[in-house]
């Protein structure tokens, strides 16, 4: 078995190695509105982030893992514990070696999109074309196409309703508190509910999906009310208007994003390290086989560790780039954000983290919220996102090739 | 581009089409002293007025087409690009216009203006004032609307572009009063026709003041 714990060693490695990357880089994607709008400090940003990036992962996050784990790829290859471990092993470094290199070269790779090939080059070096579940992989791209449109539409809507409902109205002000109730609510309902849904907490509780809806929206507005309240007492500069209301709000929407994101990503760190995991515990992966808590943990604290060490610099540069985010826009562009990336990771879908935010933008350029927005920059992304999935697969086989080799 | 997030925020062309009403604004204040100097007795300065717009011109030109050169399609902005255009080109026209009025003093500096008709051409003049100088309030005001799409906001805007069309008017009666003037004079051919042109020039600066808020108002519609 020292071959095995050889693995399991580097495993843990690269797969920090990873989490601390999505810390690192992805981190900038949640928290750039927040930070540009002037909501939070890089300071507050780098300590939110990294908190709720553990809640997030460890409370939120189990459900995705699986899908990476075992739903792209059929358990069958899993049979021989010896090619699973080196496949998975080699899935990790090979998405490593693609984020890494995507750093270096300055190109917008998705770790979800690294992992995501790196396993499917894995699978098909183990057990041929036949081991990949393409109807779940269609499933998988597809959530690629979708996630970045359903944020496009919520944020469009968020915005057109905050413009016609807040914005236009005579005393924007008195408005925008009246109505906050309603939206600090909304953001409370989604993130309640992926507290309860098919999560430990969820099961410990034993809620059905009726009560569970019950319990989101009682607690929503009650905590959408409350807040409001709060809001009441902390919010005094009138003269600002509707942003200054929504620049206390969007200190829970920077919240949320992190959350939503540290449920999402953490898979892309750990989801190999967990096949690695298993085998070396219990020698074979069993069809249905729950993420330890204590992975999930360690996922997050790379992600935490990540935004800790680099996402300050990222930040910096944001603050500086991003000037023309007012708060309504954040607002806008951070709840279509998370919304979408924590429905994916409810359904299981890994979807980017980065696709959601870049959507967002989009959205509220779109209902012309923005004075100068770059759609062009779309099919640029695009086809970076195209091109990992092959490239990410070929780097994980080449590595298999020569783990095999060694091992 | 690692991180597509910030390669989406691109240069705001409204910074550009402020620091062009910028330029446009600096422009009033030399052309009312190269006026100003030209109905003087001995102007000694007209020429340094007149190289002062030239540079003024060029600056803001160089400020259009760069603003012209970092739009590309498919930039989402709060107006359609091609309302942009249209009102950057009005406002490149009022300096343009500007610049053609001192030009067309300078092609035939002496006689220049006949003293029976400056008190005509300083009511002109000042006319055009005014409009030159409210399109960067306008635009800093439209800026704030889109950012704030607050009702009163807009009025406000509303407001500016009412007093440039009245502005408009007005420096349309004062050159129909010194074409009348000029027209019923006892003078020379070349200085009637002289006047004349510089009249329509002189007058020519306010219509392109108020196309530019006709497009801004275009800008603003709901």
């Amino acid at each position: 078995m020292t071959h095995a714990y050889i693995v399991l060693i580097l495993g843990y490695i690269f797969g920090f190695y990873m989490a601390w990357n999505i810390g690192a880089n992805d981190v900038a994607n949640s928290m750039a509105s927040s930070v540009g709008a002037k909501a939070i400090t890089i300071r507050q940003a780098v300590f939110l982030a990294g908190i709720l990036n553990i809640v997030g992962a460890v409370f939120v996050g189990s459900h995705v893992t699986d899908t990476i784990r075992k739903g792209i790829v059929s358990t069958e290859i899993m049979t021989d514990p010896h090619i699973a471990l080196i496949g998975a092993l080699s899935a990790l470094l090979a998405a490593s070696l693609w984020v890494s290199f995507a750093t270096w070269k300055s190109l917008p790779v998705s770790t979800t999109h690294s992992i995501v090939g790196a396993m499917i080059g894995f699978g098909i070096m183990a057990g041929g074309f036949n081991v990949i579940n393409w109807g779940k992989l269609l499933a998988v791209v597809l959530s690629w196409i979708i996630s970045p449109l359903f944020s496009i539409v919520i944020a469009f809507i968020i915005f057109k309703i905050i413009v016609r409902l807040i914005l236009s109205r005579k005393n924007s002000f008195d408005r925008a508190l009246r109505l906050s109730p309603f939206f600090i609510g909304i953001t409370f309902f989604v993130v309640v509910l992926s507290f309860l849904f098919k999560t430990p907490l969820g099961e410990k509780l034993a809620l059905e999906s009726q009560a569970a809806v019950t319990v989101a929206v009682l607690l929503s507005v009650l905590l959408g009310f409350g807040a409001a309240v709060l809001l009441k007492f902390l919010v005094t500069d009138r003269a600002s208007g509707a942003e200054a209301i929504f620049q206390r709000i969007q200190v829970g929407t920077a919240c949320y994003v992190a959350l939503a994101q540290g449920a999402n990503d953490v898979a892309n760190a750990i989801g190999p390290l967990a096949v690695i995991y298993f085998l070396v515990k219990t020698g074979n992966v069993g069809a249905k086989v729950p993420v330890p808590v204590f992975l999930l943990f360690f996922g997050g604290i790379g992600i935490a560790c990540g935004i800790a060490m680099a996402g300050h610099r990222v930040m910096e540069t944001m603050g500086k780039k991003i000037t023309t985010l007012s708060n309504t826009r954040g607002f806008s562009v951070e709840f279509a954000a998370a919304t979408t990336v924590l429905v994916a990771s409810k359904m299981g879908l890994p979807v980017s983290t980065t696709h959601a935010a870049v959507g967002g933008v989009l959205g509220v350029g779109l209902a012309r919220g923005m004075e100068a927005i770059n759609f062009g920059i779309v099919y640029k992304i695009m086809v970076y996102w195209i091109l990992t999935v092959p490239a990410a697969a070929l780097t994980s086989m080449a590595i298999f090739k020569i783990l095999q080799i060694i091992f | 581009m690692r991180v597509p997030f910030f390669s989406m925020f691109m240069t705001s062309p409204f910074e550009g089409l402020q620091e062009h009403a910028e330029k446009v604004k600096e422009c009033a204040w030399v052309f009312q002293q190269a006026i100003e100097c030209h109905l003087a007795d001995r102007c000694q300065t007209f020429e340094d007025f007149r190289q002062e717009v030239i540079q003024l011109e060029r600056e803001a030109d160089v400020i259009k087409r760069r603003i012209r050169g970092h739009l590309p399609k498919g930039t989402l902005m709060p107006v359609y690009n091609f309302l942009l255009f249209r009102y950057l080109r009005e406002q490149d026209q009022v300096i343009d216009a500007v610049e053609d009025a001192l030009d067309w003093i300078s092609f035939r500096s002496e006689p220049g203006i006949p003293a029976e008709l400056e008190k005509e051409f300083v009511t002109l003049a000042d006319a055009v004032i005014y409009p030159i100088e409210e399109l960067s309030k306008m635009v800093a005001e439209a800026r704030k609307y889109f950012q704030n799409y607050s009702e009163e906001q807009r009025v406000i805007i509303k407001n500016i572009i009412r007093t440039l069309r009245q502005q408009e008017h007005e420096a349309d009666r004062a050159e129909d009063v010194v074409k009348q003037k000029v027209l019923n004079m006892n003078i020379d051919a070349v200085t009637v026709f002289h006047m004349v042109r510089l009249a329509e020039i002189i007058g020519s600066i306010a219509d392109y003041a108020e196309n530019a808020g006709d497009m801004m108002r275009a800008m603003i519609a709901r």
